[in-house]
């Protein structure tokens, strides 16, 4: 079988040589590989490994910058931590009165989904880059911010909860105005407090009702503290007496006064306030807000819906948390001080 | 660990779900919370749609999920959530990502599920979706949303008011804007509850009459698709539901002895027994007496003229010729069922109908459709002329000579007035053809005019029949314009079926006497007889019923008596009736519907008559089929197709693959299974029944190597085990098996 004239023809086969023709190229063997092709990447540069490039000169730090801010949305929490913590470090500690690498404005988009973050680390850094930048800016940013900021109030992990407080206490110390007064600062960040708080009905304000029902919190005295004290400070910032802000109203207009010469007076009332939206309050280009998005501009307004929908859950609660008495009742004083001096005031002069 | 979070959580909000349908008052605190989040996550959505949704660990997609769940318990916080959620699809169902997209629309279907939505807000938010997103999936997605909920809102009862708005809806859809090819929209959703008897009024037809009047290709097809096949997807589909899973009663109540008794079996046999339940209540309701597209038609005449002016007869129409064609088959259908008068349509057809034209049989079909009995026969003439000319011809190939002379005859089977006497006569000569086709055509048009215009025809080909007729004057020349007197059908069916019927009483009662004598007593008191037991409803003044059974049993008197002695006639009371009955038919069928009431045994003897003869029909080589042609045998309103134009040419090697052949042949042929033993077949009937083989089976079946020890060990039997072996068997032998039935 293994000699038959057939056999004998496939071995020949193997010694056969291509014609070679004339003015033809030179045949190709079977297993030619075609490398001729070539990236238009490749071509530029020294190298290209993978698809990333590697360049001779070092990134600049804006460069940097904006890598690492790319990277607040990466995948793996330990990447988002690091980034954020490069970038605190490159705006603290960049030179002083010089503007930070990139604009408010364009950083607070990547930013502000971190404050939904599940991971811990990650929540802490941020409150520490949010510190970090500088307060004049953030008076036009709050409206960005609160959104987020109350969808963490009520998230189900308490940590999340009670990271968006901490959040919270810091922009109302930063720009504790425009926080009361932007569209839906008012109200709704009210009712994420009481629910917070599990204040908004009766039964559920009572200290027997399980306050533990959604998400688990480890230690129950440590964060209601911490949300009372978020409470006085915006209650303050809103219904407070406004003593502060009405003096630093008269020695602005009394430096305007001077400003102005002699038969204009009173003229600054009349300019455009020179605050980043002055018309915000008209909503010419937003949805249609209802009665709890709306914007409550002057203390008079806070004070009127605080009475009629708040008062009184507020009340309850703080007396609940004063009978529960210990960190928690030492805690609620601090919020009944400032209700006590807002009640005192009224409704305004 | 985030994933690890993320699901513990996951499960947190499931439960959420669970607990707060338990406990409504008490969970209204964690409620509220979500609620809060999901307000929030809508704002922070609102303010930049086309961002990811995916903040951190929970959705918007979730919350929503969550909240449209438990919506109905909280009605007081959440009254204008389903608002929020139309809004959200009304404005970014655009940039939305897929899966939010879906969300919202399968929440608010579950919102109107819990009657937090009525249907008309639901359709009035998904439909102008529906018709607008460039996203396939999203309006797949919708569609069936739209079609559930329209099948939902008229399950119970009929939905008027919402049926009335939703076309509405749709008739201002194709209305509004006749260029654009978003009517295909409202054509499909109207076919589709069309074919599921939702909408079988007048108004659906409405809208797809617009729509065949649309500008847009796709639209103007759809629309005569509909027409053209809508009523038949119907019956289909209502014989598809009628006969879905046949469950033998009996059988499961016998299963559910023997089985083991589990809730499981329990409960499949209740649902079975359901099932037959709601089968036979619908069994015993009134049939729904629905009419076809075309007859719900308003205003079929201007329909059909526009419909001709604008797609036919435009030269600047963009339809190519198969969808030309299509229309053409609509105009001609409704043409030739409402009996409409459009003169320039058979012009029309005069440049078509060459050998050379495309598809000619398709046009050759519709013009036969076209052709009634009230179009003049001067416009057809010179059409039938002219096919004549065209087609029929020596030098012309059999096909071709076939579909001219099928097309002439289904035109002069409607209008037998379009042929010339002379252009008859030759046609006729072709039944002598060799080929077979040319020849059947042929002899298919001579019997056609053996029936209607027997004069036409040269006397040797009139045939026995119809000169007979001739002679006696019965047959005459129908006029222009003559209109027939209209009949029961089948009434003549059960004329003589009652006449067999008498006819065997009579032959029980009268052989042992003598025949001849006492018939007409036989007959008085079979009559009564017969009266009594089948008349359950009539209970008429005896001499009423007298008079008039005289009549009856005259006329079968004169059938009986075809072979009779003559010299019985003069007997019978009424002599001039006699002649008329037997030249003339009609006045016979007539009087039995008008002189007698029909009972609904009657009725319901008349209906299987006819369903009887129109199988007896199908059945090839009987007597019926033969007599009938296939002209008088279809209802007039089934198409008329190119195949039946076709004739024998369709079967031929070259157009029909061997599938169709093979089906073509056994077209009509009882359903026949594959040849069996007897044998095969009794064991395939066991099997099914789910039975065991029989001991020689398993026997056979038995593997080879399990038989294998005990053939060794006979071999070294002793001559004592052998004999009690044998003993043994033997007397198993005697008894009649192990248990033994002989003995007992």
């Amino acid at each position: 079988m293994g000699s038959s004239a057939k056999r004998k023809k496939e071995k020949q086969k193997d010694f056969q040589k291509p014609k070679l023709r004339v003015g033809k190229t030179k045949a190709k063997p079977d297993n030619f590989t075609d490398t001729s092709f070539r990236s238009k990447a490749e071509e530029n540069t020294a190298i290209t490994l993978n698809q990333q490039s590697l360049h001779v000169a070092a990134p600049s730090s804006t460069s940097q910058f904006a890598h690492h801010l790319s990277l607040l949305s990466a995948k793996s929490d330990s990447q988002r931590r690091e980034s954020l913590a490069h970038l605190t470090t490159s705006i603290a500690s960049r030179p002083v009165n010089s503007p930070l690498p990139q604009p408010v404005g364009v950083m607070l988009p990547s930013l502000l989904p971190l404050i939904l973050d599940a991971n811990n680390t990650v929540r802490t850094q941020l409150l520490k880059l949010l510190r970090a930048l500088p307060e004049p800016e953030m008076e036009d940013q709050v409206a960005q911010l609160l959104p987020y900021v109350r969808a963490g109030m009520t998230h189900l992990a308490a940590d999340i909860r009670m990271s968006a407080v901490e959040v919270l206490s810091w922009m109302v110390e930063t720009a504790g105005e425009s926080v009361v007064t932007c569209a839906g600062g008012w109200i709704k960040t009210l009712n994420c407090f009481l629910s917070v708080l599990g204040w908004h009905t009766e039964e559920s304000a009572r200290w027997s009702s399980h306050r533990a029902s959604f998400g688990k919190s480890g230690s129950q005295g440590r964060p209601m503290v911490k949300v009372l004290a978020a409470l006085a400070l915006f209650l303050d910032a809103g219904v407070g007496q406004p003593v502060l802000y009405e003096s630093e109203n008269l020695s602005d207009t009394e430096d305007g006064a001077a400003s102005w010469p002699f038969p204009l007076c009173q003229t600054a009332h009349h300019m455009v306030t020179e605050s980043a939206a002055p018309y915000a309050y008209l909503n010419l280009f937003g949805q249609p807000r209802d009665e709890e998005g709306e914007m409550y501009e002057t203390r008079e307004d806070r004070y009127r819906v605080f009475e009629t929908r708040f008062l009184p859950a507020v009340e309850r609660g703080l007396k609940s948390a004063r009978e529960e008495g210990g960190e928690l009742g030492r805690a609620s004083s601090g919020v009944t001080k400032v209700l006590k001096e807002a009640i005192s005031y009224g409704p305004g002069p | 660990m985030v994933k690890r979070k993320l699901g513990a959580l996951e499960k947190v909000e499931a439960d959420l779900a669970n607990l707060v349908f338990a406990r409504l008052r008490s969970y209204i605190e964690d409620f509220r919370a979500q609620h809060y989040q999901y307000e929030s996550h809508r704002e922070i959505f609102m303010a930049a749609p086309t961002s990811a949704t995916d903040t951190g660990i929970i959705s918007l997609r979730d919350l929503i999920d969550f909240i449209s769940h438990v919506a109905d318990c909280y009605p007081e916080i959440l009254k204008d959530f389903p608002q929020q959620l139309i809004d959200m699809l009304m404005q970014h169902h655009l940039v939305l990502e897929p899966d939010l997209r879906e969300k919202l629309v399968g929440s608010l279907v579950l919102l109107k599920k819990k009657d937090l939505l009525d249907s008309a807000t639901l359709l009035h938010t998904l439909f102008p979706i529906l018709i607008s997103t460039p996203s396939k999936t999203l309006r797949a997605f919708i569609f069936q949303k739209i079609l559930s909920e329209l099948r939902n809102a008229n399950s119970k009862t009929t939905n008027h008011k919402l049926n009335r708005t939703m076309q509405t809806v749709l008739f201002n859809l194709v209305t509004s804007d006749r260029t654009s090819s978003k009517g295909v929209w409202a054509i499909k959703l109207t076919r589709e509850l069309w074919k599921r008897q939702i909408w079988t009024d007048a108004k659906a037809v409405e809208v797809m009459k617009e729509a065949n009047l649309s500008e847009n290709e796709k639209v103007i097809i759809g629309g005569v698709r509909f027409f053209l096949g809508g009523d038949k997807e119907r019956e289909e589909m209502e014989d598809e539901s009628s006969d879905e899973d046949a469950v033998n009663p009996g059988r499961v109540k016998h299963q559910l002895t023997i089985n083991k008794k589990t809730r499981k079996n329990s409960r499949a046999a209740e649902k079975a027994l359901a099932t037959i339940k709601k089968k036979e209540r619908k069994k015993t309701q009134p049939h729904l007496l629905n009419f076809s597209a075309l007859h719900l038609l308003h205003d079929p005449q201007g329909f059909a003229d526009s419909l001709f002016s604008k797609h036919l007869q435009n030269t600047k129409s963009k339809l190519n010729l198969e969808h030309k064609l299509q229309v053409l088959q609509l105009v001609s259908r409704l043409v030739g069922l409402h009996k409409l008068h459009i003169m320039p349509l058979y012009s029309y057809f005069q440049k078509f109908l060459t050998p050379r034209q495309p598809s000619v049989t398709s046009f050759l079909a519709s013009l036969a459709q076209a052709s009634h009995d009230l179009v003049p026969p001067d416009v057809l003439s010179p059409l039938v002329q002219k096919i004549a000319n065209e087609f029929v011809s020596e030098a012309s190939a059999g096909e071709v000579a076939t579909a001219g002379l099928n097309a002439i005859r289904e035109i002069c089977a409607r209008q037998p007035l379009a042929i010339e006497e002379t252009l008859l006569q030759d046609l006729v000569m072709y039944k002598k053809s060799k080929d077979k086709g040319v020849m059947m055509a042929s002899k298919g048009l001579l019997g056609l005019y053996r029936d209607v215009g027997a004069q036409m025809l040269r006397k040797r080909d009139r045939g026995k029949e119809a000169s007979m007729g001739l002679r006696a004057g019965g047959k005459q020349e129908k006029r222009f314009g003559q209109q027939e007197l209209g009949g029961i059908e089948g009434l003549d069916l059960l004329e003589k079926f009652k006449e067999e019927e008498r006819r065997k009483k009579r032959e029980e009662k009268g052989l042992p006497s003598d025949a001849e004598d006492d018939e007409d007593e036989n007959e008085d008191d079979d009559w009564a007889a017969w009266n009594v037991e089948d008349d359950e409803d009539s209970d008429d003044s005896g001499d009423w019923v007298n008079v008039q059974s005289d009549v009856e049993i005259d006329l079968s008197d004169s059938d009986d008596e075809n072979n009779a002695p003559p010299s019985k006639k003069p007997k019978s009371a009424e002599d001039e009736a006699k002649p008329n009955a037997e030249t003339d038919q009609e006045a016979n069928i007539s009087k039995l519907a008008t002189t007698r009431i029909l009972t609904p045994a009657d009725l319901a003897k008349l209906a299987e008559l006819r369903t009887q003869a129109s199988v007896d029909a199908l059945i090839p080589g009987s007597k019926s089929r033969r007599a009938g042609q296939s002209s008088t045998a279809r209802h007039t309103d089934d198409p008329l197709t190119a195949e039946e134009i076709e004739g024998l040419a369709a079967l031929s090697a070259g157009k029909a693959t061997r599938e169709e052949r093979i089906a073509h042949a056994k077209e009509g042929k009882p359903d026949r299974s594959e040849h069996k033993s007897r044998e095969a077949k009794r064991k395939e009937r066991k099997q099914e029944q789910g039975k065991s083989t029989t001991n020689k089976e398993k026997a056979r079946r038995k593997n080879f190597l399990m038989t294998l020890g005990k053939a060794k060990s006979k071999n070294k039997r002793s001559l004592v085990e052998t004999r009690a072996v044998l003993k043994a068997h033997h007397d198993r032998r005697k008894r009649g098996g192990k248990r033994g039935n002989a003995g007992t």
